[in-house]
C-alpha cells in the first residue's frame, strides 16, 4: 500500500513538473492564434487569429528571406564545424607530438573568454578584410569551437587503437581510416555535435546583428528583435514569429534525440 | 605526418568551397562589405519601428524625390539597442565607413553618445536648420558644447490618459484631473480606488520612468549646472520620491514586473489611467473594446517645488548625420526640407502612424485639430503639441542612464524600508564612481 502511495505521489510530482515545463511552449503556440489584446489578457485557449497573424507577419517582415538566411548560416556552420572539429579532436587523440597537451590546454582556456570581449577586434578584422555584411563573416568565427574539439577528443578516446593499428597494417591511409572507420563509429557524437552547433548557429544573435549591416541579410533572430523595438508590440504576431523560429530546432532535436543522448554520454555504437 | 597534411588540405578545401558556395547564393549583397553609406543621390538610414520612424522616413523620401528626381533612400530596420551596440562597436573598432548617412538616436542617450564617440557625429549647427522652430527642451537633448548634433523628430511629450467611464463612476470628470498637483491627485486617486476598486496608474517596478517624468516637469535634474550628480539634497527629487512612495503604499499605483505586464495592465482594464510619453497612445488603442472611453489631459505638478509645471517628456528621438557620410550636404538638405520644413510630411504621417511633430509650424495644420473617436472625440493631437511646447528643459548629462539606474535602486530600497538619506547617498556615490 505504502509503495502504491509513494508511486502515486511520485507520479503526481512528475506530472506537475512536466506540465510546468511544457506550459511556456503551450502558451507560445496558443498565443500565435490569438490577437494582441487576448495575449495580454493571458488567454489560454486557441483562437482564430492564426491566419491574420501570419498575414501581418509576412506583410511587416520578409519572413521567408530571414528563414533562408538563418538556415544557410546554421547549415553551413554545422557542416564546417563538424569537419573542422572532428579532424581536430581526432588528431589530438590519435597522433602524438610534444606540444599537443599544451595546445589543448590553451584551446580550453579560450573557452573562458566571453564573446563580448573578442567582438570588437573580430569586427575590425572582418571589416578590414572587406567581409562585413557577408554570410562568410557570420559562419567563420563559429566553425571551430573548443567545446566541440573537446567533445570529439573525448569520444575518440573510446575509439579502439587496435583497430587503428590493424587498419594501418592492412595498408589503409590515414584519411581513409578517418572517413571509413572513425566517422561511422562516432555517428552518435556527430549527431550530438550537429544538434549543439545547429542550435547555437540558429539562435546566434549578437554577432550577426553587429556584422550584418544591411537588412537584406537579416536572420530570424534579428527579425524577432525588430518586432520588439516598436512603440506598439503586436504580441500575437510576435508569438507566431517565435513559434516559426523555434520549429526547425525542435524538429532537428526530435529527429536526432536518441543519438544526441548517446553522443553526450559518450557511447559508441 | 604526410597523411595528416592531406586531411588538413582536403578539409580546408572543402570548407572554403562550401562557404564560397554559401556566399555566392547571396550574390550582390555580400559584396557591399564596406561603406554602407550611400553616394550621389542616395542615402542610407538606420531606424527602428516600421509603422512609425521607418514609415515617416519613407514618406519623407517621397516628398523630397518629388522636388529632386532620382533621390533614393535605403532605410534599414535596426532596433535602438542594436544601433547602440553598432555605434559602440564601430567607434571602438574605428571602422567609421560602416556607418549609414543618417541614424536615429534616443534623446536620452544622445549626449552620452556624442560625448563618448564624437567621431561618429557630424555637427549640424550650420546645416541651415532653423532650430528656433522647435521647443527648446527638445533641441537641448542633442546639444553638446553649444553645437547641434541632431534634429528632433519623435515627440515624447507626457500625457495623462484616463478612462472617463471609471472616473465618472467615482463622481469625477477629466477636468478634476487637469492642471492639478500630485497631492490633489493622490486624494482623488484614493477615492477612485475606494469607489471603483481600480488603481489609476501602473508602472514597472525597478524603473524610474515615472519619477524622471515628475522630476523633469519641474525643470529639475539629477545633475547640477556643472554636470555633477545632484542626488543628495535635491528637493525636487525628495518630493518626487515621496509622491511615488505614497502612491505605491496607497495602492493607487500598481507596480508590475515587465513592460508587457505594464501594457497588459491598462489594455485589460486593471488600471484606469496611464501617464507616459505620448507614444504610449498606440498601445492604449490596442484595447479596441475601450474605444471612446479614454481621454487625455496634462500630468499633475509637484507640490512645493519652484518652477513646477504640468508638462514633461519621456523618450523621443532625434536624427543624426554620421561624420563619415560622404553626402553630408544632401543628408542635411533632405532633413531640412522634410522633417524641418514640410507640413505635408507631418500631415501624412500623423493620421496613419500617430507620429507627432516637434516642429512647431506643423501643428498649425488642420490635421492636428481632428477629433479622435477613441479618445472621446477630443482633439488630442492639438493638446499634445501644446503640452510639448511647455515642457521645461532639463540637464540630461552623458551619465543620464547611470543616474536613473541608481535612483531606481535607491527607491526600491526606500520602499523596502531603508533610510531615505542613506539610500540617496549611496546612489550619489554610485553615479560619482561611474563618472570617474
Amino acid at each position: 500500500m505504502t509503495r502504491k502511495l509513494r508511486r502515486a505521489v511520485m507520479y503526481a510530482v512528475l506530472v506537475i513538473a512536466s506540465l510546468l515545463s511544457v506550459f511556456p511552449l503551450y502558451f507560445m503556440i496558443v498565443s500565435a492564434t490569438n490577437t494582441s489584446a487576448q495575449v495580454l489578457g493571458a488567454r489560454l485557449l486557441p483562437g482564430l487569429q492564426l491566419l491574420t497573424n501570419l498575414h501581418a507577419l509576412m506583410a511587416q517582415q520578409d519572413l521567408l528571406a530571414a528563414l533562408w538566411h538563418s538556415s544557410l548560416n546554421a547549415v553551413s556552420t554545422t557542416v564546417l564545424a563538424l569537419i573542422v572539429c572532428a579532424v581536430a579532436g581526432y588528431g589530438f587523440e590519435v597522433y602524438h607530438s610534444r606540444g599537443k597537451d599544451a595546445v589543448m590546454n590553451i584551446l580550453l582556456l579560450t573557452m573562458m573568454i566571453p564573446f563580448a570581449a573578442t567582438m570588437i577586434p573580430l569586427f575590425r578584422m572582418f571589416s578590414e578584410a572587406g567581409l562585413a555584411n557577408s554570410t562568410l563573416a557570420v559562419i567563420l568565427p563559429a566553425i571551430s569551437t573548443p567545446f566541440l574539439i573537446l567533445l570529439f577528443r573525448q569520444s575518440a578516446r573510446s575509439f579502439p587503437h587496435e583497430i587503428l593499428d590493424a587498419a594501418r597494417i592492412d595498408g589503409l591511409g590515414e584519411l581513409t581510416i578517418f572517413v571509413r572507420m572513425f566517422i561511422p563509429t562516432m555517428r552518435s557524437t556527430f549527431a550530438a555535435a550537429a544538434v549543439i552547433t545547429f542550435m547555437g548557429a540558429w539562435n546566434n544573435f549578437l554577432w550577426p546583428r553587429v556584422i550584418l549591416i544591411s537588412n537584406s541579410q537579416q536572420t530570424i533572430t534579428m527579425l524577432i528583435s525588430n518586432f520588439r523595438a516598436g512603440y506598439v508590440i503586436d504580441y500575437g504576431v510576435l508569438m507566431l514569429a517565435v513559434l516559426v523560429a523555434s520549429l526547425p530546432t525542435m524538429i532537428i532535436f526530435l529527429i536526432l534525440q536518441r543519438s544526441f543522448a548517446n553522443g553526450i554520454t559518450g557511447a559508441v555504437q | 605526418m604526410k597523411p595528416l597534411t592531406k586531411i588538413a588540405v582536403i578539409t580546408v578545401a572543402a570548407a572554403l568551397s562550401l562557404t564560397l558556395g554559401a556566399c555566392s547564393s547571396n550574390s550582390g549583397s555580400t559584396t557591399t562589405s564596406s561603406s554602407s553609406a550611400g553616394s550621389g543621390n542616395h542615402l542610407t538610414v538606420w531606424a527602428w519601428d516600421p509603422t512609425f520612424n521607418i514609415y515617416a522616413m519613407n514618406e519623407a523620401q517621397k516628398i523630397y524625390a518629388a522636388a529632386h528626381p532620382g533621390f533614393t533612400l535605403d532605410v534599414q530596420e535596426v532596433s535602438w539597442d542594436d544601433i547602440q551596440t553598432k555605434l559602440t562597436t564601430i567607434a571602438q573598432a574605428n571602422q567609421l565607413d560602416q556607418l549609414p548617412d543618417i541614424f536615429l538616436v534616443q534623446n536620452n542617450a544622445f549626449q552620452k553618445n556624442v560625448t563618448s564617440y564624437p567621431q561618429l557625429f557630424a555637427d549640424m549647427s550650420n546645416a541651415g536648420i532653423d532650430y528656433t522652430q522647435y521647443p527648446k527642451a527638445v533641441v537641448d537633448y542633442s546639444v553638446v558644447d553649444n553645437k547641434n548634433w541632431g534634429l528632433p523628430f519623435d515627440n515624447g511629450a507626457v500625457i495623462a490618459a484616463y478612462r472617463t467611464d471609471v472616473l465618472q463612476q467615482a463622481g469625477y470628470t477629466l477636468a478634476d484631473f487637469t492642471d492639478i498637483n500630485w497631492s490633489d491627485f493622490l486624494t482623488k486617486a484614493k477615492d477612485v480606488l475606494a469607489k471603483t476598486g481600480k488603481p489609476l496608474l501602473s508602472g514597472q517596478a525597478n524603473s524610474s520612468d515615472m519619477m524622471m517624468m515628475m522630476l523633469q516637469s519641474s525643470g529639475a535634474s539629477l545633475f547640477d549646472a556643472q554636470g555633477k550628480p545632484a542626488i543628495v539634497g535635491n528637493q525636487a527629487l525628495l518630493n518626487t520620491i515621496n509622491v511615488y512612495k505614497q502612491m505605491v503604499q496607497a495602492k493607487v499605483y500598481t507596480e508590475v514586473n515587465s513592460w508587457d505586464e505594464y501594457v497588459a495592465s491598462f489594455v485589460n482594464g486593471d488600471v484606469a489611467g496611464v501617464i507616459n510619453g505620448c507614444w504610449i497612445l498606440g498601445s492604449i488603442q490596442t484595447a479596441k473594446d475601450q474605444s471612446g472611453k479614454w481621454d487625455l489631459t496634462d500630468m499633475p505638478a509637484l507640490d512645493g517645488v519652484p518652477g513646477a509645471t504640468n508638462y514633461s517628456a519621456n523618450g523621443g528621438s532625434s536624427w543624426a548625420i554620421s561624420a563619415s557620410s560622404k553626402n553630408f550636404a544632401l543628408a542635411a538638405d533632405f532633413l531640412k526640407s522634410t522633417f524641418a520644413g514640410s507640413t505635408q510630411l507631418y500631415d501624412t504621417i500623423l493620421p496613419s502612424s500617430g507620429a507627432l511633430a516637434n516642429w512647431i509650424p506643423a501643428a498649425k495644420s488642420d490635421v492636428y485639430g481632428q477629433p479622435q473617436p477613441f479618445f472621446n472625440n477630443d482633439k488630442i493631437y492639438a493638446k499634445i503639441v501644446d503640452y510639448a511646447s511647455k515642457v521645461p528643459s532639463n540637464n540630461t548629462s552623458p551619465y543620464y542612464y547611470e543616474a536613473r539606474d541608481a535612483i531606481s535602486a535607491a527607491v526600491t530600497q526606500i520602499l523596502g524600508g531603508t533610510d531615505e538619506t542613506k539610500a540617496l547617498q549611496q546612489a550619489q556615490q554610485t553615479v560619482e564612481f561611474a563618472m570617474q
